[in-house]
């Protein structure tokens, strides 16, 4: 389809789970045509992982899955026949873009490292999304979403709540696949740069995103602060020491405020107007602040737990001082927010039915976001592609299906 | 290598972006080969220039303000004042992107504004990064990771089971990830326009950024009218699956485990302990519904060996294991210096210094821009003269007008 | 649903292909309840093999698959993975017969022997249906319907026309899956002789089906001839028994015709308005008959051309000599007589559609055959069967799910 941002480009996906398929997922929803292979019978992993309507397993229905893969074809191919190997060659042939997650070993054995498909198609962009990267000694590391956000050392430094000791508890990952989407999001950043770059030179490249270092790419203000202030940390309990932006309960929930801050701290007293404890020295100057906050936040938390969310937002919005509440997804997906921006859209799936899912983070002016088509079933576009794009009968479709190979 | 191009060589990119999430998505156009240049004042420095100063930087140059902005151009520009802001026209007038994540419509008050732009150059890029978009009932409002995380759904969702809310590993990472999918949005829309030869408009809203990576909730939510919990290091199916104390100090191990074959292997690397034969342990539904005494049993293996014992023997075995790294380890890591994550920053007054690179690799092929981290107005000259064409004296009047300050 | 023959027999199908399933089927049309438990991903392997509907591969429209597997429930099961073992046990527990048509040595490796399973459940009649049987040094053989087929001696003396030389031609093994389709058809056959076994004692046995046997036994007449009369035999050419039945062209198809005796030649001879040639010398007797069949068939056949198939069948029948037309699939879908008989039968199913199925070839008159509910979507029953009778709740399923297990 003509008009978005992305037509035109062609990409083969040949990636299962989360860190591919995400890639895949922003180059689909800006209009790239992505023809996602998945093999045949259990087809991609994320449509045994929920979540699921009602709870009830259906690989046409887990919420990841139908998010994760918008926009695409869906093909079957059992790359490991012969036949599959050189289906999947056929296709790579055809592609301006390769995004795969597949352990580099395996690749190599299957025949598809990028110096031999880029034999059969010099112009190929080849987007490698792995935990640990091409090379390296961790290079064949068996790995997941959990051991990758580890060895970042996001986890390390993920701060805790509510819990008496953060050093009793282990380091801590993200909510979901943080780590794998994120590696899925480098390697869109680090595709289309490839893209560009193929379109003026005409030839290709190999791009070799490694989640560890996606990752490790977040805590650059860390690593940053080692290098130069030679700082070290500690677990964190609660937020960083010294930082005065918090949480606050309040009568029927939790608010995000910044009134700690220098710039904000006189406001927020007068619309809390101007409590006496305020005036005691402890409270005066930012540094003393800083180093007696425990007592300031419980002495402010005082007031926000008799007041609502609704009411302590209020109050913050009308003295410019930043505050939200902290949103459960349902309240987000309620929020006057989520409605005035569009956030969410009905998408029409032919086994899952009308779910609502999240749109792409950003709008362009020109070439908005769009929902061609939902998440492929398993083997949907076969006919589409193999028949009409590679030759094949319908005939040898039915050789290949009974031979395990589609 | 050197003689290959990087992909966004002969883009300009005109920089009005500050602190984290702005400057990182620049970050990543000027690795990639873009001419950034961040427009910035003396009056009004990018703030994260003086956060977190110790003794060891210089006071214009924070360890955090260099993480995120090598390889870009700094100048000076007073942009409240209207000659200055002329001067910011005619830069961009040369330029291909703008960016921008004011804490609201300071682009449209000062002028430069998305159509204003398109006249000074038809097929400009205007990126906008905010808390909650440029439309919307927030849009005047500045964006903090902290809130932006919370409305965004992220801090219910991180944590231990049972635990309380609160962002995630505090410092920015709703910025960092944000920044990426702001910096996708410019190569697409660079990549339509060079189809057809028209700019945009790009709107970006970081708490949307948070719910673009947390569907899993987000789906349960529209589809089962749910919501969910803190898991903290649990798997949807994978048990054991978790963080188990090793010898050190506060050290730990990452192990994961998908099915029987694997659990095999995990027991026999274990030495086959008493406790794998029991009944509750011996298949993956009954070690999934005993996970917290599982855990238990297996945090008593890890504990007598270190983290990277542990790692190395489950490895060989074919488990997925991996030792959970502090700041100190990851700047240390092996694996990390083999692959060249870390380069070298010249860093005027400071040192050589290792810094992060960017997750952006090409087998075999050009390396990224990593030049240091600019000073205040470093680049002026070649702004204003070299760029604008000016003249030393036309420069000197615009220096007293305080139009360049 | 009123009770049919079979009600109140539970019973476990652990089988994939034809031979298994289609003793399954047996069972269930007549009203057993039959849990069908299939891999997760691919399920039985029959949904890989057409046909299908405008031959675009589908598991949910195999029209083998579809006929082979209606009034069945179906589950989704990994038996290799401890979990899933444990849950077949638990399904096995409560079961009066088990199906299973796997190779003894994975049986054994899985720790699903009869020795074992009787353990659990005393009464339990396993039914295994396999190549070569459970003992004997063939019976770990790789095979499927063809090498049966051969093994049993069906296609040597599987006779074909309109080729020169015969012993030119491969043996010949039966159409699509005969020799399967025979061995479950035993398979149901004795397994309710197990049934009735166990009504006296209580107790269940291993019955053990070998399906080159029940081929084998197919040949008993050949086998006789041989034994007692050690008669050879030899690759046969045509369908042509002694005597002149057999297939006689018509001018708009082809007649299969029978005669015996001599009874039957004169009627038949004067069915054809007495033709002077048969009266000659050459046709005086059955033995001469069948010396110079060849220029009599050539007589006949100039007869049976200058007719259509209705005619001569109508002109045999009226003289009381078998006889009748050679019908294509479609001619017998849609003839007269089937159709009388209400033999094929509409079935709707949710994926497939309506289509049309051969129903049973016999009629009970207090139990009559009939459809409860078309062949099951692949584990479109895990929550009736795990939840509702084993007492699994949905997240166990969920987390069954995303490990693999069902």
């Amino acid at each position: 389809m003509s008009g978005q941002a992305l037509s035109g480009l062609k990409v083969v996906e040949w990636s299962d789970f989360v860190s591919g398929p995400y890639c895949g997922k922003l180059l689909a929803d800006l209009g790239a045509e992505v023809i996602k292979v998945e093999r045949p019978g259990t087809g991609d992993k994320a449509r045994s992982y929920g979540p699921f309507p009602q709870d009830i397993p259906h690989p046409e229905k887990s919420g990841l899955f139908l998010y994760l893969n918008t926009n695409k074809l869906g093909v079957t191919l059992d790359v490991r026949t012969a036949t599959g190997a050189q289906i999947l060659s056929k296709l790579v042939e055809q592609a301006d873009v390769l995004v795969e997650n597949n352990p580099p070993r395996e690749v190599e054995e299957l025949g598809f490292a990028y110096k031999r498909l880029s034999e059969i198609n010099p112009r190929l962009v080849m987007a490698s999304i792995t935990p640990f990267g091409q090379t390296g000694p961790y290079r064949d590391y068996r790995s997941c979403d959990l051991i990758s956000f580890n060895a970042s050392g996001l986890a390390f430094v993920n701060p805790s709540d509510g819990v008496e000791d953060p050093e009793g508890q282990p380091p801590l990952k993200g909510p979901g696949h943080q780590g794998d989407f994120v590696a899925g999001l480098s390697g869109a950043v680090a595709t289309m740069a490839a893209v560009l770059t193929s379109r003026v030179t005409g030839s290709g490249q190999h791009v070799d995103v490694s989640e560890q270092e996606a990752l490790a790419s977040i805590m650059r203000s860390y690593l940053g602060l080692h290098a130069i202030e030679a700082m070290t940390w500690k677990r964190l309990k609660g937020s960083i020491p010294g930082m005065v932006s918090d949480k606050y309960h309040c009568a029927d929930g939790m608010v995000y405020l910044l009134c700690g801050q220098d710039r904000f701290w006189a406001q927020w007293m007068k619309a809390m107007g101007d409590p006496d404890w305020a005036q005691n020295e402890l409270f005066q100057d930012r540094i003393s602040r800083r180093e007696n906050w425990d007592a300031a936040k419980a002495m402010i938390e005082e007031w926000t737990r008799e007041r609502t969310v609704e009411e302590v937002v209020r109050t913050a919005d009308a003295s410019r001082v930043p505050c939200r509440p902290i949103n459960t997804v349902k309240a987000l997906a309620n929020s006057e927010l989520a409605a005035a921006r569009d956030y969410f859209v009905d998408v029409d799936h032919k086994e899952a039915g009308t779910v609502k899912y999240p749109v792409g983070p950003f709008k362009l002016s020109q070439t908005p976001w769009r929902v061609q088509r939902p998440a492929p079933l398993l083997g949907e576009h076969n006919e589409e592609v193999y028949c009409n794009r590679l030759g094949y009968t319908r005939q040898e479709l039915t050789v290949m299906r009974a031979g395990g190979v589609i | 290598m050197s003689t290959q191009k990087l992909p966004l060589e002969g883009v300009r990119v005109v920089d009005f972006t500050a602190i984290w999430a702005g400057p990182h998505v620049t970050q990543w156009l000027a690795v990639m080969g873009a001419d950034v240049i961040k427009i910035e004042s003396n009056i009004r420095p990018d703030a994260e220039r003086a956060a977190f100063i110790r003794t060891t930087t210089e006071p214009t140059m924070s360890a955090v303000f260099a993480a995120l902005n090598y390889a870009k151009k700094a100048c000076t520009l007073n942009m409240t004042n209207p000659k200055g802001r002329d001067l910011a026209r005619e830069i961009i007038k040369v330029s291909d992107v703008v960016a921008e994540n004011f804490g609201g419509a300071v682009m449209d008050r000062w002028g430069l504004g998305y159509p204003e732009l398109k006249r000074l150059k038809s097929d400009i890029i205007l990126y906008s990064g905010s808390g909650f978009g440029r439309t919307g009932p927030y849009s005047e409002l500045p964006a903090f990771a902290g809130i932006v995380e919370a409305l965004g759904g992220m801090c219910l969702l991180n944590g231990y089971l049972g635990s309380e809310p609160l962002p995630m590993a505090t410092r920015g990472y709703a910025d960092l990830t944000s920044a990426q999918h702001g910096a996708y949005a410019i190569l697409a829309a660079l990549y339509h326009r060079s189809k057809t030869g028209e700019g945009q408009h790009i709107d970006l809203s970081m708490t949307e950024v948070v719910g673009a990576l947390l569907p899993e909730a987000i789906m349960d939510y529209t589809m089962n009218d749910r919501v969910p919990r803190p898991q903290g290091n649990r798997d949807v199916a994978m048990a054991p699956h978790g963080c188990y104390r090793c010898q050190g100090d506060d050290e730990w191990v990452a192990i994961a485990i998908s099915n029987d074959e694997e659990w095999r292997a995990f027991c026999n690397a274990m030495g086959n302990p008493e406790w794998t034969n029991e009944d509750r342990f011996r298949d993956g539904l009954s070690r999934w519904k005993n996970q917290e005494e599982l855990d238990q049993l297996v945090g008593e293996w890890t504990g007598n060996r270190t983290r990277f014992e542990a790692t190395d023997i489950l490895q060989k075995a074919g488990v997925m294991a991996g030792p959970s790294l502090k700041v100190e380890d990851v700047a240390h890591d092996p694996h990390l210096a083999e692959r060249g994550f870390f380069v070298e920053l010249d860093q005027p007054g400071i040192g050589v210094l290792p810094m992060a690179g960017l997750p952006w690799k090409v087998v075999d092929g050009p390396r990224g821009d990593y030049e240091h981290s600019p000073a205040l107005g470093e680049h002026n000259d070649y702004v204003f003269k070299e760029l604008l064409k000016m003249s030393d004296e036309e420069m000197a009047r615009l220096q007293e007008e305080e139009a360049i300050l | 649903m009123s009770m049919q023959a079979l009600s109140s027999l539970k019973i476990v199908e652990w089988a994939e292909g034809v031979p298994g399933p289609y003793c399954g089927k047996l069972l269930a049309d007549l009203g057993a309840e039959v849990t069908k438990v299939e891999m997760p991903g691919c399920g039985d392997r029959a949904r890989k093999r057409g046909p299908f509907p405008d031959d675009i591969p589908h598991p949910e429209r195999s029209g083998t698959f579809l006929y082979l597997n209606t009034n069945k429930l179906g589950v989704t099961l990994d038996v290799r993975s401890r979990t899933g073992a444990e849950v077949f046990k638990r399904l096995i527990e409560g079961a009066d017969i088990l199906i299973e048509n796997h190779p003894p040595s994975d049986v054994a490796r899985l720790g699903f022997s009869y020795e074992n399973l009787k353990k659990v459940n005393p009464a339990l009649v396993m039914t295994s249906i396999t190549a070569f049987g459970q003992t004997g040094p063939y019976c770990d053989y790789s095979t499927c319907n063809l090498v049966s087929f051969h093994a049993s001696g069906m296609a040597y003396i599987n006779p074909s026309d309109g080729v020169d030389d015969i012993e030119q031609e491969p043996p010949l093994m039966g159409p699509a899956n005969q020799g399967d389709l025979v061995a479950g058809l035993t398979g149901a056959l004795t397994t309710m002789s197990a049934v009735f076994a166990r009504r006296m004692t209580g107790l269940g046995q291993h019955v053990d089906l070998s399906q080159q046997e029940a081929l084998v036994s197919m040949t008993r007449h050949q086998l006789g001839n041989y034994t007692v009369e050690q008669f050879p035999w030899l690759r046969a050419k045509e369908a042509r028994r002694p005597g002149v039945s057999e297939v006689y062209r018509c001018s708009n198809g082809l007649v299969y015709l029978i005669c015996n005796d001599e009874r039957m030649w004169e009627r038949w001879v004067e069915a054809m308005g007495n033709p002077e040639w048969a009266m000659t010398e050459l046709f005086a007797d059955r033995a001469l008959r069948r010396e110079n069949w060849d220029a009599g068939k050539a007589m006949v056949e100039e007869w049976t051309m200058e007719r259509t198939v209705e005619e001569v069948v109508r002109l045999a029948e009226a003289s009381r000599v078998p006889c009748k037309a050679i019908n294509t699939v479609r001619e017998s879908v849609h003839s007269e007589l089937l159709a009388d008989r209400g033999h094929f039968v509409d079935i709707h199913h949710g994926e497939a559609g309506n289509i049309t199925y051969p129903g049973a070839p016999y009629k009970l008159s207090r139990t009559p055959w009939q459809v409860n509910r078309p062949a099951p979507l692949l584990g479109e029953h895990n929550e009736e069967v795990y939840c509702g009778r084993l007492g699994f709740t949905r997240q166990d399923l969920t987390v069954m799910r995303a490990q693999g297990v069902i």
